[in-house]
């Protein structure tokens, strides 16, 4: 017999309740139990970041949380980027700029990006680099994507001006 | 897989959640190594013990100059500490390219050394550096050496009913230390060797030397015949070659043949000794 697990946690902003097995990681609970498909499943051993989410507002690898622990805790995934209809920066300037092509690793790219620009307002391109090591593009060669992030941090801190 | 999940807010709490007998009864920290342990259907627990809420986690230095490491630290915490920056930099070096930020973000040390996989890298360092950790149960507290924390391939002298609880480190003083490790694809990939040296030059000479390999064996292992070798004489290369492989029973994986794993330890042994080298110019 599953056990049924009850969790509240907050996800992308709203207080959210459920009734999920307990076996389940965060990754599948975000994308089974409240349909938030935007994370992606990938190696589902660590080693890739297309599933990393934000969990208290440090990027994660949601395949390996427990949603048991994630009891009272908040979690941001890529649906809660965009500003009601508009793009959030990073995504905008990933779009304008080609750092997503099949895009199969930009959600886990864009939310560890978000991450490291909520907490530097320009970080430089070492900084990008050690950010987003390790979230594994096939596409891109990396370089839109740490030139994406660069001009996402610049429109942010011009957006701060206004 | 349906299981039962304790979240003790007490370390009494949790070592009498844990089973002396019930090897399906685990503690989880970072829960990393675990989670890939149960979606592999090696792990099958019927409760995890969580150890996220037993205020084990800071970093501090000891009357001593000892670094003292809270079991709970994310190796994040721990690579970003200015603390460890400064007073114990092949750490932070070593943590750089430890799997990778995300699972750093939420790894933590004691579980870390926990695990005991052959391939993690910090078990090497701190056995080279002469760590300590303190582990607690129902009877206690007692103090061991990193080095003899590892008893084979994912096992532990740590009791089923016992935790981790603290890191120390001794000051490096003199001593210089370097790790290398060998990565056959990406630069985060598990090792296919990892070298862990501690060495007190004097002059041209090592007053006392500290070797630990990692990855190779089916446990970190202590280079006792490199380490006589580069104790109190000029270096001699040649001599080490030899002894670098010597009454060492290397295990090939998936990371390389024992063939493979035998020549790179030659050549990361030298570059290690050289890299302490040039740190203690």
């Amino acid at each position: 017999m599953a056990r049924s697990l009850q969790l509240s946690l907050t996800v992308n902003g709203e207080a959210v309740e459920l009734s999920c097995a307990g076996y389940k990681t965060l990754l599948e609970v975000l994308r089974e139990d409240l349909g938030l498909t935007g994370t992606k499943h990938g190696c589902e051993l660590g080693e890739c970041g297309a599933c990393a989410v934000l969990i208290d507002g440090t990027p994660q690898l949601s395949c390996l949380v427990l949603a048991a622990e994630c009891e009272g805790r908040a979690v941001e995934t890529v649906e809660g980027l965009s500003r009601g209809a508009e793009l959030h920066p990073l995504q905008a300037a990933f779009a304008d700029l080609g750092a997503a092509q099949c895009g199969y690793c930009t959600p886990g790219i864009l939310m560890t990006a978000k991450a490291l620009l909520d907490n530097e307002r320009m970080p430089d391109r070492e900084r990008i680099k050690e950010a987003v090591s390790g979230n594994l593009c096939r596409c891109t060669g990396y370089q839109q994507i740490f030139e994406a992030i660069e001009e996402a941090a610049r429109r942010l801190e011009h957006e701060s001006h206004r | 897989m349906p299981f039962e999940l304790a979240e003790p807010r007490s370390l009494r709490e949790a070592i009498a959640s844990l089973d002396a007998k019930d090897p399906s009864v685990r503690p989880i920290s970072g829960g990393t190594a675990l989670m890939l342990m149960m979606k592999a259907g090696v792990l099958r627990p019927s409760r995890l013990v969580s150890l996220g809420k037993l205020g084990l986690a800071g970093i501090r230095t000891g009357p001593g100059g000892e670094l003292r490491v809270g079991a709970m630290t994310s190796l994040r915490t721990i690579e970003k500490s200015e603390i460890v920056r400064k007073g114990w930099p092949v750490i932070a070096r070593t943590l750089r390219t430890l799997a990778n930020v995300r699972v750093r973000n939420v790894a933590t040390v004691g579980g870390h050394l926990a695990h005991a996989d052959p391939h993690m890298d910090l078990p090497p360092v701190l056995s080279a550096l002469g760590a300590r950790v303190t582990i607690a149960g129902a009877a206690g507290e007692r103090s061991i050496p990193v080095e003899e924390l590892g008893t084979g391939y994912l096992e532990t002298s740590i009791r089923l009913d016992e935790l981790i609880t603290l890191l120390e480190v001794p000051p490096l003083g003199g001593r210089s230390a370097a790790y290398l490790k060998c990565t056959t694809r990406s630069a985060d990939d598990w090792p296919a060797v990892g070298v862990a040296v501690s060495l007190d030059f004097q002059g041209d000479s090592i007053r006392e030397a500290s070797v630990v390999i990692g990855a190779a064996t089916d446990k970190p292992t202590r280079l006792a015949a490199v380490e006589r070798i580069l104790v109190g004489r000029k270096l001699d290369e040649n001599l080490l070659d030899e002894a670098a492989t010597q009454e060492l029973s290397v295990e090939g994986d998936l990371h390389g043949s024992a063939a493979y794993k035998k020549q790179l330890i030659r050549v990361y042994l030298r570059r290690a000794i050289h890299e302490a080298r040039a740190q203690s110019r």
